[in-house]
Formats: structure tokens, sequence, C-alpha cells
């Protein structure tokens, strides 16, 4: 996996006042998270048309076993009308010609969709065409919502499903993009070959109207007070809106997309031995096709976002992955409300298993689970979600760690060499310290504050805990663990992870360049590779549990498998590499 | 200056750790104290479930968190388990190489069907006698080759032990005695010692070596009435040396002695802490019973809400794999809000080395189904075999007799309580908690009278989850660990030949470790392993015994690690009221449990279905009477018709039986009788 060093130089400049608890984070920041980069048809106003011209080409995709898989895929014909998110833009975003998955959709509610499609497959792979289940697709135009088909013959060929693009030919598709929420679109032509294929790829509808209650962020638990720890810390907003829908029950801090599938490799490198046998042919000529047998069916690569981790895991629009710009990379700080938007793409079922907490399901395929009374949630909370093919989701996780019965930040009120030893935790009436946005425990779960989890004391956390951890000898410390129990880079060092930063830890709220210097994780060089003293979150996995499929072609680890980190606020999460 | 600072300061912190280390230089360990900040022993006896009143009243104490000052709720849980490897039989007599988790604590009650989870005054019990390698088949009568006894049930009779195996008394710290005087006038004796002891104030210290017993000499047991001790600089008859640190000494009273002569450099004369339970274990009997003694599923594991649980793993080593080094974890699968060091991923966490243990700790989450696992390579490890059953039960179990549930439901919620606090940790309130479903059932406290009575086995009434309207009320309850056995994985598993995930196809589907009709043989199922020993390798059946009219709760988990299984029943309808260890409630407090005859479970998923043999299940009054009446036999199958075979054996696969019974008797789970 390649790590990426970045500097936030836009917030550096915001200001001193921001400058010195941030360095700590910035200087050492490992920052490739994953937010939902995609392409706008131009304005993301409701009533304005959006206009996407799509290709449908061939590229060979990389995976980290080294072997490049031949792959069909829908990219850009030409520059998009505009990349989402537009207030702090993904660095490197591009939209190539054939991408896996194919550019993330975005548009609101209301918008009028056009989609045109240019066939730039070789010409034995035959028509191609989408289909957008979920909207009511016209071949043809809109205006004022009613559909005017296209005349017979211009507009593609006829197809079993939709209206298709002839090899070299065009096709064009116009919808309302009715429902909020995250869809699929995927070929209609051929799908065992086509999808297997890759060609595949999400729209997301943003509400037409975002309620009162959520542009604020976390209305019900904590008015405005995630904003303003955003803001406080320099932390970008990278939402593509603040609610996922229509209601104040789906407003959201922080929200990642994920599409699985899984691919076969015999049944693309038979595809990749026709086509190039068959380079040249004239489309519909005699023996100007495919024969590629997709049963019996036995994926080696089990995919998310169109990549096996680790590589998944790297920066969107890394340039290695030229053909692959999306990740599955999430981080998210305690009580951030986190939306998930799931896509099945594949043709298996896949049960997504997020550690560390339930997901409430908002909505399948963009319809809101309701209860009678039509305002309360009724979707159903799961620990393992199924992903199942061509269905999508959205729903809520966040973690705080409520109710572990020991302080996650090592709070300690007798040590006095550390001022954040000593923070306070006012709790609000759900129990979490939210009345103090700028500290590195906003939202610490009050009831366990300064509760020791270790019977003896750990560096300059203190004693009379519970639990006694053995002797470091007799267990392996993995790549994202920080070394200690306790969460983020202040408790970490307290509790003596690293001896090495002590002398500046008394000072880590008004840090200096100089004592940054020194490496702060000496307890295992691992660390530096993943969770970095500078973050030193708590990491959770997030992967299928059908376990197999954690694999890259019978490797393990690889596959549907990623990394999620929990960050306090002193680590500033920067989505936009 | 500031590189002195950090020395000084690193020199401290590096006695802190040689003195925290000293108490736990020992590899092999457990963990199951008696007393905890969250358990106070003085407030609340930690060895037994009290009834539940009303929230635990929190108080700030002095070092500025909060604990319990009254009405204490749950108590301590602990458990051992193996990590290594081990042999199950399947339905087709193939003999099947596993890696996998054994008992380490409960082992008679895990041989019986039941949790090997302990209260901490059977966990600290030793053993009395000597353990021998396999047992507890080996001491219940079971020798090589009599397997299988079908269907008579093993015996499991003559083993009753279900304390930590290797769990034994400690002398936590020895120090020798520089100098020990009794002063000049009174009874109080002064003593130097070479190290610290490290015992405070009212610590008993036990002197031995000084050439004299009581009411002559020091040697007996004491507490201590000063420590550490700053002795003054003259003064106390023969002592020489005053420099010790005040670490170093201590003072006691001896009531019936005054003017002892000083002893003075002596060889023989030392202090130590007295002979306690601390988690020392003897490493010989966990090796004795740990190595070659996995089970599948691994041990069964049961807590209440409220409780604190220690989940000690110990890592003896895969005798059939050395070449391995394997090293375990433990995931809590499901734990809501888990911490990292906790979760058992190996990459985010720690991972077990051989000889090792490690001790997980939990306060209780929600009441549930979960499950557990080993996180370490899971495509393999889950494959081979390291696969638990895990639940909580709820906080309504205990609610007193006669009481309301709804208004118990309130008291967890912090609505409408007795007197003390809210405890924020149980309240379920959706509209600040996304996540949470155990809130007020609609209608209110009229449209929900139910109050707590008895089950159809006379005992306290049962409930899968925390309803407040008895919906998820329950006669008898069955852990049902769905999974799958690919014999060519387990056959390379065994060997020391790459395996190939991609490709791996179960040919054994496995209900509680085993196809029919091993599932419906009744007690444990026992393996031969290569040690030469018998082992229960499979220690749950999968017999579901139901009283006439009543409901059985299935916690039923999949584990599969490459495919997705649907269960089906054939007659009694399923009523799926929970589902990921949440109560089928939405927000605005509406059940949205439903009927249904087959639930399909990927793996990694858990749900709870009541198996409804009374008249709710079909719907009309004295139908179940009719339609399930005493003596008749039901199914649970799987749909996946090819699932429906043991390997070559075109018969048999994940199904097992369902006994109407004119009653149940000797408890709620396995290893009751259908009478």
């Amino acid at each position: 996996m390649r790590i990426r060093e970045t500097i936030m130089k836009k917030a550096i400049l915001q200001g001193g006042r921001l400058l010195a608890p941030m360095l700590l984070a910035l200087s050492l920041a490992v920052t490739a998270q994953a937010a939902v980069p995609g392409i706008t048809g131009g304005s993301l106003a409701t009533g304005t048309p959006a206009t996407f011209n799509l290709t449908a080409q061939t590229a060979f995709l990389n995976q980290p076993d080294g072997s490049s898989v031949y792959a069909w895929g829908y990219g850009c014909n030409g520059t998009p009308s505009g990349f989402a998110p537009t207030t702090t833009p993904i660095t490197g975003a591009n939209c190539p010609s054939m991408q896996v998955p194919g550019p993330t959709l975005i548009v609101t509610e209301g918008q009028t969709v056009t989609v045109n499609l240019l066939n730039g497959l070789p010409a034995a792979a035959g028509n191609t065409s989408i289909l957008f289940p979920g909207f009511n697709v016209c071949v043809g135009t809109i205006a004022s919502g009613t559909c005017t088909p296209s005349a017979a013959g211009t507009n593609g060929v006829v197809g079993l499903l939709t209206q298709e693009a002839a090899p070299g030919g065009k096709v064009s598709y116009s919808f309302v993009a009715s429902s909020p929420g995250t869809h699929a679109y995927y070929s209609g032509t051929q799908g065992d070959l086509q999808v297997e294929m890759g060609l595949y790829g999400a729209v997301v509808v943003l509400p037409a109207t975002i309620p009162v209650a959520c542009s604020a962020g976390l209305p019900l638990t904590n008015p405005g007070a995630n904003q303003t720890a955003k803001a406080h810390w320099g932390e970008s907003d990278f939402r593509r809106a603040a609610a996922a829908f229509d209601s104040p029950k789906s407003c959201y801090d922080r929200e990642y997309l994920f599409q699985w599938s899984e691919m076969d490799p015999n049944i693309h490198k038979q595809a990749l031995a026709q086509v190039t046998a068959t380079q040249g042919c004239a489309a519909g000529a005699v023996g100007c096709g495919l024969n590629v047998p997709t049963e019996p069916y036995h994926p080696a690569y089990f995919l998310v976002n169109g990549r096996s981790m680790p590589d998944l895991m790297d920066a969107n629009f890394a340039a290695e992955y030229p053909h692959q710009p999306y990740n599955g990379n999430p981080h998210m700080h305690p009580g951030e409300l986190t939306l998930i938007r799931t896509i099945g793409q594949g043709r298996w079922q896949h049960p997504f298993h997020e550690h560390a907490n339930h997901v409430r399901i908002l909505a399948r395929d963009g319809n809101m689970i309701l209860a009678p009374d039509g305002t309360n949630l009724a979707g159903v909370l799961m620990f393992n979600t199924d992903t199942t093919p061509g269905e999508a989701f959205d729903g809520i996780f966040y973690f705080t760690g409520r109710g572990l019965n020991w302080d996650p930040y090592g709070h300690h009120p007798g040590d006095a060499s550390d001022p954040s030893a000593s923070l306070s935790c006012a709790p609000d009436a759900n129990g979490y310290n939210t009345g103090a946005p700028t500290a590195i425990n906003y939202f610490e779960w009050c009831q366990d504050h300064n509760k020791p989890l270790e019977v003896a004391p750990l560096g300059d956390v203190g004693a009379g805990g519970p639990a006694t951890l053995p002797n470091p000898n007799i267990f392996t410390n993995g790549a994202w663990y920080g070394g200690t129990p306790y969460l983020g880079p202040d408790a970490t060092l307290r509790a003596g992870g690293t001896q090495a930063c002590v002398s500046s830890l008394a000072n880590n709220l008004t840090a200096t360049a100089a004592n940054q210097t020194s490496p702060c994780s000496t307890l295992q060089p691992s660390n530096i590779q993943a969770n970095p003293a500078s973050e030193r979150g708590w990491a959770y996995m997030w992967h299928s549990h059908n376990e197999r499929e954690i694999t890259t072609n019978n490797v393990f680890p690889g596959g549907m498998l990623m990394m999620m980190l929990v960050d306090t606020r002193e680590f500033v999460i920067d989505e936009s590499n | 200056m500031a590189s002195r600072r950090l020395g000084t300061l690193c020199f401290l912190v590096v006695l802190i750790c040689v003195g925290a280390l000293s108490a736990s230089a020992q590899s092999f360990r457990v963990q199951c104290p008696q007393s905890t900040i969250t358990h106070p022993s003085t407030l609340h006896d930690n060895n037994s479930e009290p009834a539940y009143s009303g929230p635990t009243t929190l108080a700030l104490n002095g070092n500025g968190f909060y604990a319990p000052t009254a009405n204490v709720n749950g108590a301590i849980r602990c458990q051992q388990v193996s990590g290594g490897d081990g042999y199950s039989t399947m339905a087709n007599g193939v003999q099947t190489f596993m890696f996998s988790f054994g008992p380490l604590s409960g082992l008679a009650d895990i041989a019986s069907g039941h949790p090997g989870t302990e209260f901490p005054s059977t966990f600290n019990t030793p053993y009395p006698g000597t353990l021998l390698p396999g047992d507890p088949a080996t001491t219940d009568g079971m020798v090589a080759n009599t397997w299988p006894a079908w269907p008579t049930p093993l015996p499991t009779g003559s083993f009753t032990y279900n304390g930590a195996v290797g769990v034994a008394p400690d002398i936590a710290n020895l120090v020798s005695i520089y100098d020990i005087s009794q002063g000049t006038a009174g009874n109080t004796v002064y003593v130097q010692t070479n190290a610290p002891l490290g015992l405070p104030v009212n610590g008993t210290v036990t002197i031995a070596g000084t050439g004299g017993v009581p009411p002559a000499g020091y040697d007996g047991t004491w507490t201590i009435t000063a420590a550490p001790f700053a002795f003054p600089t003259a003064g106390i008859p023969g002592v020489t040396n005053y420099g010790f640190p005040a670490t170093f000494n201590f003072t006691f009273t001896i009531p019936t002695a005054t003017g002892l002569a000083d002893v003075n450099e002596s060889q023989t004369a030392s202090a130590s802490t007295g002979s306690v339970f601390d988690g020392h274990v003897d490493p010989r009997q966990i090796m004795d019973i740990g190595v070659m003694n996995g089970s599948i599923p691994a041990p069964l594991v049961a807590f209440d809400e409220d409780d604190e649980m220690f989940l000690t793993l110990t890592n003896v080593g895969m005798i059939m794999r050395p070449d391995l080094f394997e090293q375990h974890t433990i995931h809590f699968h499901g734990y809501p809000n888990a911490s990292a060091v906790y979760d058992g991923v190996p990459d985010a966490s720690v991972a077990i080395n051989i000889g090792g243990s490690f001790t997980y700790y939990y306060l209780s989450p929600d009441a549930g189904t979960y499950f557990w696992h080993c996180h370490i390579t899971p495509p393999e490890h889950l494959q081979m075999g390291m696969v638990g059953q895990l639940y909580v039960r709820p906080r309504q179990n205990r609610v007193p007799a006669g009481q309301s549930l709804y208004t118990y439901l309130g008291y967890q919620n912090g609505i409408g309580l007795p007197a003390a606090s809210v405890d924020l940790r149980t309240a379920c309130n959706p509209a600040a908690d996304i996540l949470c479903s155990a809130t007020m059932p609609a209608g209110g406290a009229s449209a929900n009278p139910a109050v707590q009575g008895n089950d159809k086995l006379g005992q306290p009434q049962k409930y899968a989850y925390n309803d407040g309207d008895a919906s998820t009320a329950y006669d008898v309850e069955y852990p049902l660990q769905i999974h799958g056995f690919d014999p060519n994985f387990h056959f390379v598993g065994m060997t020391f030949n790459p395996e190939a995930f991609a490709d791996m196809k179960d040919k054994f589907f496995l209900l509680n470790g085993r196809s029919y009709p091993d599932t419906v043989t009744p007690g444990p199922m026992a393996t031969q392993s290569s040690d030469g020993r018998v082992h229960y390798s499979q220690p749950l059946p999968a017999i579901i015994n139901i009283p006439a009219g009543g409901k059985a709760l299935l916690r039923i988990a999949d584990l599969d690690v490459s495919e997705y299984q649907t269960l089906a029943s054939l007659g009694i309808p399923m009523k799926e009221i929970g589902f990921n260890a949440k109560l089928l409630r939405d927000q605005a407090g509406n059940n949205t449990e439903f009927y249904t005859n087959s639930i399909t479970l990927g793996g990694g998923e858990s749900l709870d279905v009541l198996l409804d043999a009374s008249d709710a299940g079909c719907g009309v009054a004295g139908c179940a009477a009719k339609l399930y009446p005493p003596g008749s036999t039901f199914y649970l199958y799987t749909p996946n018709l090819d699932h429906l075979t043991n390997d070559q054996e075109n018969f048999g696969g994940l199904m097992t039986e369902v006994h109407i019974c004119n009653s149940v008797t000797g408890g709620n789970t396995f290893g009751n009788t259908c009478n």
C-alpha cells in the first residue's frame, strides 16, 4: 500500500490560533480518505438539466497481485461539466474515458438527467446500453416532465431491455431524478458478461429540500456543534449535502460510497482473447462477436469500488490505478453520523460486516423505510449489511465508545504535567460531552470519564481499573494498533505508548515545530505505515464476512477489506486526496 | 535540563513497569477479580445476578469518575478458552482436522450443552484432583474407539468441575527481610525489607523464617499498620541502618508480645503477600487439557446485561501444524461501540502468540444474539473451525415477579424512575440515538399490560430482548450455529500445502458443528484425536424440545465463510423477533417482527426467531393443541437442497428435529428432557 504525506496548507494559513494544535496533526498526516467523489452534469440546482456524456471502453485494471485484468467500463466522453465535491475538490480529480466503477453521477432530486452514451467497445463486443433501475427512463427528450420518445432510428438501436448503442454508435437516455438516495446504473445488454466486465456505476441523488434541522449537523443530539468542531480544527466539509433524503431523520456529517462486485479472471481472459482474435472485424459481420461462457463462475477478485485491499485504501484518483479512481478508506470522528451508501454491483451477495457498531438502514433503492407515522425510521439495525446484486441501500453509522466502562481518552486528573489529562466532560442530555466542540474529547461518553481500564498504571494513565494487559512479549502488535488501548495521539502518548514523546506531551497544546521532529512512534515500526503517531485512531475492519472474499486471487489479505478509523478531533480528517 | 527530567521520568516509568511485570511475568494467566470499581464486592455479591429494581446509583468519587454507590446491577463473569487445534467427526464418519477453540473453564457445563461462563467463585476454584488429558471425557469414562455410541448419549456425569483449568493460589510477592524489630515500647513491629513488598495499609503480610512463632516470635500472618513507612533516624533497638526508602519499610503489631529481639540480616527471614487466587495458573494443567482439545462450535459464551465479562484466550499452540506459529484472537462480533483493543482484529489490536494468554474485557452490551470467532486470517481460521456462539440475556429477565414489563423498561429508558438517577447507558431514546431499538412499545402502558410471570417450565419468564410487552418471551432457548466445512480445505489445512480460497466449496453443512443425523444425537459427541485421547469435539446437539403450546427461542448465527444458507421450518411457524442482536422495533415503538417459515443468513449474521408452537403461531385459540400435539416431531432443514448432504452421502446435512413434549424438564436448553 502506498502512503501519502500531505500538508494542508490552506488550513495552516487560516491563522495562528489554529496553527499550534494542528501542527501535530498535519505534519505527519497520512491521509487518503474516501469522500464520495463524482461528476456533475452542470448545475446541481433542482430546476436545471444535468447532462453526462459517457463512453463504454476497454482498459486494464490493476490488482494487488500484480495482474492487469482486461475490463470494460464507463468513462467520460470529454471533460465533464463539473466534479463533486466542488467546494473542496479532491486532489487530482479526473474522469478518464474508462473507469470501474463508472463515474458517480451526482444530481439533485427533480433534475432532468440526460446521459449520452458512446459505445467505444470493440466491435466484437456488440451493442451496449445503460439501465437506470428505479427511474422512469425516456429514450428521447423530457420537457416539463413529459417524455417525447426519439423517432425510430434516431436514438440508438432496439435492444431487449432498452435502446442500445451499436459499436461506434450512440444512444441517449433521459430521466427525472425522482427519488433521492443512492442508485445503481449498469449495462442492460448481455449483463452476465458486460456487468462482469465492469460496466456499472452509481447515481447519487441529493434531496431537493434539505431539512432545516440537518443543515447545522446532528441536530437532535447536538445542535450545530459537529460543524463548529470541524471549523475549529480547520476541517473541510466533504458532504454532498447535509441530508440523504428530504427527512430530518437522514442528517449526516460524513459519507462514503461502496460498490461491491467480483470478477472471474477466466471470463476476462477469454474476452480479451476473443476480442484480440477478432480485432478489426466489422460490427455485425459473420464471426464478429464474442462467445464467452459466464458459467461455471469462479471469481477470484473481490472488489469494492473496483479495487482490492490494500489498493482500496490508497487515495482517490491515485496515479497507480488510472482506471480505478475511487477508494474505500473511511475515517470519522466520534459522534459523527456517517452515511454509508452501498450498492451490490456483482452477481453475488456479500455480507458487509461493519466492525465497531450497527448501521441503521435508511432506505433501499432510494426508498426510505419509515414507521407507519411517516416520520420515524423503521429500517433494520444491522452489524452485517447484505449487499445484494442490484440493490442499493443508504445507512447511518456512528461510533462514540458509549458503554465501554473505561475512558478511551485515558484521562487522569492527577497528572498535572499534561493539561489534556484533566479535561472536563460535561454530559448533555444524552450523556455526551458536546458542549465543548473545540476540545479533543468532544463527544466523549461522560459516564466513563476518568474511569481507569487497567489495574496498574500505564504511563501517566491512572490505575485501579478492572483489566490487566499482559506482557507485550506474548502478543504481536498490528499495523494499525496504537501501542496502547487508548484513542488518539494525546492519550496514547500519555499512556506511555511512545516514551520519546513524553517531553513534548506536557506542551502538546502549545506544540512547536522543534518538538515535532522527534518521532513519536517508537513502539512498533509498523505504526508508521498505517496509523501514525499524529493519528492513533481506533481501527476497525470493514469487510465481507464471506471471509474467502477478503482474498485476492487466493492470497490473504486482499479483496473486500478496508480499515475504518475513528479519530479524535485533533487529527484532521482530510478527504481531499 | 529537559533530557534530565525525561531521564528521571523514564526511570520512574521503568520502576512502574517492572512492578507491573513482576505481577504478570507468567505468560499463561487468567483474570477474574472478585471485585471491581463497577461491581464492588462491598456493595454486592458478584457471584449471583441480582433482581433489577432500577438503574444502578452512580456518584462521582474522589478519583473523578462515576462509581456505583447503591443498587448495583449485574455481576462479574469469567471464561477461559484455549486456541489451538483438534479433531471433529463429520456425519459420514470422517475425522476432520480443525483449528479450534476449546474450553478451559466450565468444562462440565460445556459438556452438558451449557455456556462455560462462570461467576468468580466458581471460576477461581482449583481442581481438587489431577486433570487428565482428554478431560472431561477421560474422567467421564470415555475410552478410545467407543464412538459412536449413538443413540445412547455419552456419559457426562462423573466430571463436575467448572473452574478455570490451571487456576492455582499465588504468592504474588515475597521479599527477604533485612531487619525486623519490635520497639522499646508497645506492640509495634518495624520491618525493613530488601525490596518493596507493595502491600498497603491493612494488607495481610506473612512473616516467616525469623526463628520463632507467637507469642515468642514474629512468624505468622499480620495486618499492616503503616506502609510505606519512613523510619526514624534512630531509636529502634538493634536497627543498624536507617537509610532504607519508605517503600521498603512497613509496620504491624503483635498484640500478644512486646520487646521481641531484633533479627538483623537473617538469611531466612522473609515477608510475603498472602496466598490468593489472582489469576496465576499452573501451565501444565492448561497444556494437559487444552492441547488437541478444540471443539466445534467453540465454547458457548453467555452472560447478562450489566455484567462485566473477562474472557481469557490461552494459546496452547497447534500440535499438527507446528510450522505455523499461529496466533489467535477473539473478535466479539457485533459488540456495539467496540474498542479497537478488545475487538480482536490483529491488524488493529494485538494477536496472542503461542504460550500466552490475553484477557478480553467487556461491559456487557445490550441484550442480543452475538457470536465470536478468531480474526487471524479469517478465511482460513473460520473455515477451519474457530467460531463460537455468544449471547447476552436481557435485564428484563430480572424484573421482579408481578411487576409491569412496560414500567421496568421505562426505568431502563429513564422514564418514571422509582428514585435513583437515570442511567443513560441503558436508555434507548430513538430521538437521540439512531442505533437503538429497545424503545418503549407503542400504545403506552395501557396497551402493554404484560407483567413478569413464569414460563411453561415453571421458571421466571425469559425474554430475548428488553421489549416491555413480552413479545420476545420464550419457554426454551437453543443457540444454533450454521457453518460449513470444506473437507478438501481441512485436509490441506492439516498438511503443509498452500490453501486455495477462491474455490472453497463446503461439503458439510453444520448445525452446531454437526450434520443430520448427528444433530439429533443427545449429549456431547466425542472424537479420538491424534494424541490417542477421546475429546468432546462437538458438545452441542441441535435437538429442539418444546413444551406443548410453548415457544422456543432459536438464537441463530451463521459463520459460513463461503455462501449464504437458508434454514426453514416444516410446520411450526418462525416468528423473527430480532436481527443482528437488535430487537425488531421501529423508532415509533411498533414491533416489526414477522412470521415466516424460513430465514436466510450470510456469514457473520445472526437473528432470533421464536419457533412458535403456541396458539399465537397458528392464529386461532386451541389450534396449537391440534397442530403441534405432544409427541409430534417437526424438522428444521435447509431448502438449499444441495446442503442436505454429508459430502459423498446424498443424505443429511443442515437439518434437525423439533420435538413437542408434554413437558420439558432438566433445563430450558440443550441437555433437557422431552417427556
